[in-house]
């Protein structure tokens, strides 16, 4: 005997295929039309074509007599790197961002504030300033930095906002916001002090752009540490859920908080370094993105993860195809593509459902 | 059936020392309140049990095993708490937040299953919550919403469930209706059920037993009746309470008098006239005030009466329900002849205490101030064909004096005071 509201709870799980199946197929054409976007014209049928020839099983069916060698390249090794590691970004950003709001149970938390991407970019800066970006066995020192960056400055502001066993989430934030204002002193300091030819790079990095991931390393180099880290967040989503009822209650409900919080600080870490390593500072995705798919279905993290993550990708996609359209033949950073739209966008969040989402 | 024991522990916050040696055993079915005053360490015994916060010292054990040395997992299956408020980060539906009790019983990457989704709904019934499982848990009032948590805290299907002051924030009616809940399923469910209140009459309704702590100590525990007793709430409480059994209901009831004032003791004593509950409060204001106070002839089991026991205030009195004999008029004469001032408290005078009136005609002749506290209604309070009125028309046509309140009443005892005082004063002068 099922009754509505039963009958309405199993609809609702279902209905989350329909969003995750949906949300894919938009994800599918932004990242085609992505591809199309760009200083050459190239058009879609072509490109499909050329994405068709880098799948085995596909090569034969399709006929690319007609395709220049030219478009071929820029399509899979210029785009396609570049469309990739945004898709990876906007990932990376929407989950950490989704898995910090959960441990901290504030829908302000994001990678910015508690530090993790100011981390990661101290540690970036460093390399650029110093020149000792090296590449050791597929990964450069720069994502290396970035990463221990990322996860000390998490751990730091952990350990300083800890009392006794627990985390209490106002003194974190503060924390978080204090330790990152310091971190974004040093950075700015080091773009002081840097000398002319170095600056373009930094400066263009600290706002944020996809422009230097238009080769295949980057992806290489990012991508295996994404997927742990989204995966690892994945696993621990029903905690998530759990916490929203606060940490005592995620305890008494079987939860082993402070080893989950710990893992989830890691793995958030993990995806923010990851990201920031390879576009810099991108703001907004990790405040926003978790924010627009909780008001879409609901606020379950074994599905808000995925459909963050997918929506993040496709954001960012959008995102880096307008900074390379609007500016005519030069290019804007993405990072400011992000803020322009990103906080009217949230106002307007704040502003339609202030209940339950009030900060 | 399941056993919870606590073993003499200590729990302390970084260097301040909470607990100190509490233990105690509990068993299924039964209902076990912890009372005491803020600051006694009652919320940090129930975050103890609850495998929270480790004590330094001592076990707790769920039949034989140690909590600590279990999985939080395992004890979630056992054990559920329901805490004073839960505030809900995102806006997850009731439905939502009581399958979330199905967490210890979950593989990790299983969804919920009909099973499950059929537990909830059934503690949703139970707690008349089903009727707005849809709704999102940030728009429900104080008390849909910790219907919801106890909800949640059944869909654990725990042996053992814990309450911090689940009632608090509640209006009447839904604290009855949570705590009778609660009751039946501890009756009807065998569950074990350890509850902190704040609140006396609630505890006294609804435990077996009580275990009164203070400063992190236990000072009393046992069956609610032994346990809940004047002495024992002073002494935790440092309030003057009395504590009876309701007549409606039968349930222990607690009810605050006041925190003790220090006043200074005053030299006037003062005799009260009284019956039927007109002269008890009159008798906590008097001694709160300071004086000496002393009262008669009462009927025992009439309300004054055992306001007068209760406050400790000397009296004469008779057998219930009978007619002042020569006896305690005599006693009643003693006591009066040592009292500095009569009042008289607006009492139904029937031929049965008509002698009270005799004897403040007595006090009057021997130069004892006497004052009649009046509302203007003897007519019908005069149960003796106007008897008692003519008495008291004597009495204030030979001086005794009338006041209207309580407030008249102090300030002219006040006056006599001074007086009294002075009087005193000079009597040593020579």
């Amino acid at each position: 005997m099922k009754t509505d509201t039963e009958t309405a709870h199993l609809r609702r799980v279902s209905h989350w295929k329909i969003y995750l199946v949906t949300l894919l197929i938009a994800f599918g054409a932004v990242f085609v039309l992505s591809l199309n976007l760009g200083y050459a014209p190239i058009p879609f049928s072509d490109i499909l074509t050329i994405l068709a020839k880098q799948v085995p099983i596909l090569q034969n069916l399709v006929d690319s007599s007609s395709i220049t060698q030219t478009a071929e390249v820029i399509i899979t090794q210029i785009r396609l790197p570049r469309v990739i590691c945004g898709a990876l970004v906007g990932a990376a950003l929407a989950t950490a961002g989704v898995t910090y709001q959960g441990i901290f149970r504030n829908p302000m938390a994001d990678p910015y504030i508690i530090g993790a991407s100011t981390g990661a970019s101290v540690g970036s800066a460093l390399v650029i300033v110093l020149g000792v970006g090296v590449s050791l066995l597929g990964v450069n020192t720069l994502q290396i930095l970035a990463f221990v960056g990322s996860l000390t400055t998490v751990l730091l502001v952990y350990t300083i906002s800890r009392v006794g066993s627990r985390v209490p989430v106002t003194t974190l934030l503060l924390t978080g916001i204090a330790v990152s204002l310091f971190q974004n002193a040093i950075v700015t300091y080091m773009k002081t002090i840097a000398s002319d030819k170095l600056l373009h790079g930094l400066t263009f990095w600290i706002i944020g752009s996809l422009a230097p991931t238009e080769n295949w390393e980057k992806v290489w180099a990012v991508l295996p540490l994404i997927i742990v880290g989204a995966v690892v967040a994945y696993m621990y989503s029903r905690d998530l859920n759990i916490l929203a009822l606060g940490e005592d209650q995620a305890q008494h409900l079987g939860v082993e908080i402070e080893k989950v919080k710990r893992i989830l600080l890691v793995s958030g870490a993990l995806m923010t370094a990851a990201a920031v390593s390879i576009s810099g500072l991108i703001g907004f995705v990790g405040l926003i993105i978790p924010h627009l798919t909780r008001v879409l279905i609901g606020p379950d993290h074994r599905v808000l993860l995925p459909t963050s993550a997918i929506v993040g990708a496709a954001f960012l996609m959008i995102c880096d195809a307008l900074s390379r359209v609007v500016m005519g033949s030069g290019e804007a950073p993405v990072g400011i593509i992000t803020a322009l739209s990103g906080a009217p966008f949230f106002i307007f969040l704040l502003r339609r459902k202030k209940k339950g989402y009030a900060v | 059936m399941v056993l919870l024991t606590i073993g003499d522990i200590d729990c302390s916050y970084g260097s301040v020392n909470v607990l100190k040696d509490v233990h105690f055993a509990v068993k299924s079915g039964e209902f076990l309140g912890i009372l005491g005053p803020n600051g006694s360490g009652k919320t940090t015994l129930l975050r103890s049990i609850s495998r929270v916060l480790k004590p330094q010292k001592g076990v707790i054990l769920i039949d034989d095993k140690d909590i600590y040395g279990m999985k939080s997992v395992d004890v979630a299956k056992q054990l559920a708490v329901v805490p004073q408020s839960t505030p809900v980060t995102f806006d997850f539906t009731s439905l939502e937040v009581v399958l979330m009790g199905r967490n210890p019983h979950m593989p990790r990457f299983k969804m919920e299953s009909k099973e499950d989704l059929a537990i909830a709904r059934n503690s949703m019934e139970l707690t008349r919550t089903w009727e707005f499982a849809d709704r999102p848990v940030t728009e429900l009032s104080g008390g849909e919403m910790q219907r919801v948590i106890i909800a949640r805290a059944l869909t654990q299907e725990p042996k053992i469930l814990l309450l911090d002051e689940p009632t608090t924030h509640l209006d009447i009616s839904n604290q009855l209706e949570i705590m009778d809940l609660i009751k039946h399923l501890c009756k009807t469910k065998e569950l074990l059920i350890v509850a902190v209140f704040h609140d006396f009459n609630l505890a006294a309704r609804y435990c077996d037993s009580i275990i009164l702590l203070n400063d992190g100590k236990i000072v009393a525990v046992g069956k609610s009746n032994e346990t809940l007793t004047s002495e024992n709430v002073r002494k935790v409480f440092s309030v003057d309470t009395i504590v009876k059994k309701h007549p409606v209901t039968g349930f222990l009831h607690v009810i605050p008098l006041s925190r003790p004032i220090n006043q200074q003791q005053k030299s006037l004593s003062i005799h009260l006239i009284c019956g039927c509950g007109t002269g008890s409060p009159l008798m906590k204001i008097l001694k709160d005030e300071g004086y000496f106070v002393t009262a008669g002839v009462l009927n025992l089991l009439d309300t004054d009466q055992e306001t007068a026991q209760l406050l400790k205030i000397p009296i004469t009195s008779e057998a219930p329900f009978s007619p002042i004999t020569e006896d305690a008029h005599t006693a009643n004469l003693k006591m009066i002849s040592k009292a500095n001032v009569i009042v008289i408290t607006p009492t139904q005078f029937g031929d049965g205490n008509l002698r009270n009136l005799d004897a403040a005609e007595t006090a009057l002749k021997e130069g004892i101030p006497v004052i009649l506290l009046e509302d203007g209604s003897i007519e019908e309070r005069d149960f003796t064909n106007g008897k008692a009125t003519n008495y008291l028309t004597k009495l204030k046509n030979n001086g005794a004096i009338t006041v209207k309140n309580t407030s008249e009443l102090l300030h002219l005892l006040d006056k006599l005071e001074n007086k009294n005082n002075k009087n005193s004063h000079q009597k040593k002068e020579p």
